[in-house]
């Protein structure tokens, strides 16, 4: 199929870009030039000494997105454990697995050329700076194995990410500053190199762990059962004022209470009313027009992750819903509602945060809202019609990888929610005014408003022919 | 009345179904058997418009399934676990499945009470979702679901496969009690000769998409069929 080896082509590229991303800003860092501030003044001196400093955030940092990110190996556990394997060897296999992860290589592929730049440039010991790397690695793996254990335990994900905002916040505002005693711990390890046996013991330990762990809760009833939570009816009355689309709204909200990856889908809709922040913080790279395309992210970043995903969120009873008494029109028009409820959200809580920085990123956020709303919620949904990605909602793990999600035609979608906007806005403001720039997409989107009904019916045309093979295609198992 | 005129099914030059014409009368409480492969599911599939048929068309009650969609407020169905919503609790899926058919609460709680011996206490006033029951109750939860609204026609795919003796015999009576009325069809398929020759009055058996036999029940229908069975 011509729509797999596009995605299969596109998560190569993908691949390939990240690594050489990762080799290029090992370089780069190396080099001590500052990546959002490339003016000589803002060079970093030491750039080993500023690696140590914050070496204790990068591994926080990256403990908590492998854990939303990374696929751990016990689901494959299962199926192995018929198979004439001596147990312990099923465990290492599936436990090594792990080891070629994106993430371990990755750092490994950012470390090496830092090393290599700093040794060139300064009077580094070579000798010292290998023990150094071999330490830093030894301590990437350990958050790796680390990360099989906490997906087991939840609430500790949560504590850990917690306290990295707290410490975050402390030095923030010059409580404490971290990077100190990050600085003498790290730096130690380059110094003192006898001290790498310290990693390296704590990783045996954490690797020998991890197979302990799976050796005795090998049973399907005991740590390759999946933890069932008690349920309780949940009937979410404030919905009753949406009428016919109430029965339908109860269900997703449901959906997002109790599938865990629904929950993090919408949460991390939500994380992106943030998104706009990185391009404020960086006007003077990307420039202004850019801030167009962070707003369009952040008051639409649930709409896009959540709907997204429609109806994808339905694939395991997606025949049920085409059997039933159910109109296409009303059970698109409730996802659609709930969308527009996601824009609502998201516009309310980032007007404030951006009016802080003026008038014009008020007015920008309130018109990327309008567009998100007329416009880009329709195509949305329409390009849910060609997703034809099964979604399991039990498991949270894989929310990133689904190559499936792909297509060229979600892609070709992008153009008109992104691009154009964007485009619009750089010709109009290039003419007038930034804010008549602003003011032609939200005008754009409140036209897009007034044609709900003639657009409704072309979403339901294109839902009604590729309904067979989205039927086929969610029956597949994976 | 259901009408099956010229319904062919065809992958990659395989046909799976080839039936020229199959007629199933209002009221009638009618059985499919057939081997694995028979076409079974793939026939009740076309009826529903869950598949895209190569030839021909599916009728019911005149509608034609493919270019309307005014079937779904009559017919209802359960042929396998993607008509349960896992992530509900069985009363939620219950009333959920009410409100598509215009039942009230108060309505789908009466109705419930009638299987109260089927459920045996398991399912309803429980603390799990659907996703969390045993199999056997996930397929009770959703047999009881189809019959939510009085449909008039019930498409069952093999109803009694993974249950336990007494909530077979339970489902029987069900089923037999059902297709009592005169308005209601009832198709069911099953690989067991025994349990579908109980709850049918005709009898149809697929063989690689073709109907070799279609028959009333008699008294020696289940040998008549065993017979067939065992001749291969």
């Amino acid at each position: 199929m011509g729509g797999s080896l596009f995605a299969k082509i596109f998560a190569w590229i993908g691949i390939v870009y990240f690594t050489l991303m990762a080799i290029g800003i090992g370089f780069i860092h190396g080099t001590g030039i500052s990546l959002l501030n490339p003016d000589a003044d803002n060079k970093i001196e030491f750039p080993f000494e500023w690696i140590n400093e914050n070496l204790i955030y990068a591994f926080a940092y990256w403990i908590v997105l492998r854990y939303i990110l990374q696929k751990i190996p016990i689901v494959n556990i299962r199926q192995l454990l018929l198979t004439p394997m001596k147990k312990s060897k099923v465990i290492r296999f599936a436990v090594n697995r792990t080891n070629f992860s994106t993430f371990n290589l990755m750092s490994i592929f950012y470390l090496v050329p830092f090393s290599l730049t700093v040794y060139s440039m300064g009077d580094l010991d070579s000798n010292k700076l290998i023990f150094w790397n071999v330490s830093i690695i030894a301590i990437v793996y350990i958050t790796n194995y680390l990360n099989i254990i906490l997906n087991k335990r939840d609430s500790l994900v949560f504590i850990f990410a917690g306290v990295l905002i707290l410490f975050r916040a402390l030095e923030y505002w010059d409580f404490l500053d971290f990077t100190v005693y990050s600085k003498i711990i790290f730096t130690s390890f380059y110094n003192q190199p006898i001290l790498v046996l310290i990693p390296i013991g704590l990783l045996a330990y954490t690797y020998y762990s991890v197979i302990r762990y799976f050796r005795f809760g090998l049973y399907i009833d005991t740590g390759l059962q999946v933890k069932v939570a008690e349920a309780r009816q949940d009937d979410f009355k404030f919905l009753n004022r949406f009428g016919d689309m109430a029965k339908f709204l109860r269900n997703d909200f449901r959906l997002i209470k109790r599938s865990k990856r629904a929950r993090n889908t919408a949460l991390m809709g939500i994380g992106f009313v943030l998104y706009g922040l990185i391009f404020l913080w960086a006007q003077d790279i990307y420039g202004e027009t850019m801030l167009i395309f962070g707003y369009l992210f952040s008051t639409g970043g649930f709409m896009f992750t959540f709907c997204g995903l429609v109806p994808s969120w339905d694939s395991q009873h997606y025949s049920f819903m085409m059997c039933q008494n159910i109109k296409y029109i009303d059970y698109l028009k409730s996802k659609w509602y709930l969308g527009c409820l996601g824009i609502g959200i998201a516009t309310l809580l980032a007007s404030p945060i951006y009016a802080y920085f003026g008038l014009f990123h008020f007015v920008a956020i309130i018109c990327c809202g309008v567009y998100n709303l007329g416009l880009n919620s329709y195509l949305t949904l329409w390009a849910g019609a060609f997703t034809k990605s099964k979604v399991d909602l039990d498991s949270m793990k894989n929310a990133m990888g689904d190559s499936k999600a792909f297509n060229s035609k979600t892609l070709l979608l992008t153009i008109p929610q992104m691009v154009v906007p964007v485009v619009v806005y750089l010709v109009v403001s290039k003419f007038f005014t930034p804010m008549t720039g602003c003011f032609a997409i939200g005008i754009l989107g409140a036209v897009g408003v007034f044609f709900r009904k003639p657009v409704f019916k072309l979403i339901i045309q294109t839902y009604k022919t590729e309904k067979y093979s989205t039927l086929s295609a969610y029956k597949e198992t994976n | 009345m259901i009408k099956f005129n010229n319904i062919s099914k065809t992958y990659s030059k395989q046909t799976v179904l080839d039936v020229e014409s199959l007629e199933i009368q209002p009221g009638q409480a009618f059985g499919l058997v057939g081997n694995n492969g028979a076409g079974k599911t793939t026939l009740f599939s076309t009826l529903l418009d869950l598949i895209k048929p190569s030839t021909g068309e599916v009728l019911n009650n005149d509608i034609n399934v493919r270019t309307s969609e005014d079937w779904k407020s009559f017919t209802s169905a359960f042929l396998d676990e993607s008509f349960l919503i896992g992530y509900l609790m069985p009363e939620e899926y219950f009333y959920f499945v009410g409100e598509l058919r215009n039942f009230s609460k108060k309505q789908v709680d009466d109705f419930l009470t009638d299987f109260e011996d089927l459920f045996n206490n398991e399912i309803l006033g429980g603390k799990k979702y659907i996703r969390d029951l045993s199999k056997g109750n996930q397929k009770k939860v959703g047999i009881v679901a189809a019959l939510i609204g009085d449909p008039k026609v019930i498409v069952l795919d093999e109803p009694f496969a993974n249950l336990d003796p007494t909530t077979q015999i339970r489902l029987k009576k069900i089923i037999k009690n059902l297709s009592k009325k005169e308005d209601v069809t009832v198709l069911v398929s099953s690989h067991d000769l025994q349990d579908v020759t109980e709850v049918s009055d005709r009898i149809v058996l697929l063989e690689k998409g073709l109907i070799i036999k279609d028959i009333k029940k008699t008294t020696k229908t289940l040998k008549d069929l065993e017979s067939y069975f065992t001749k291969e």
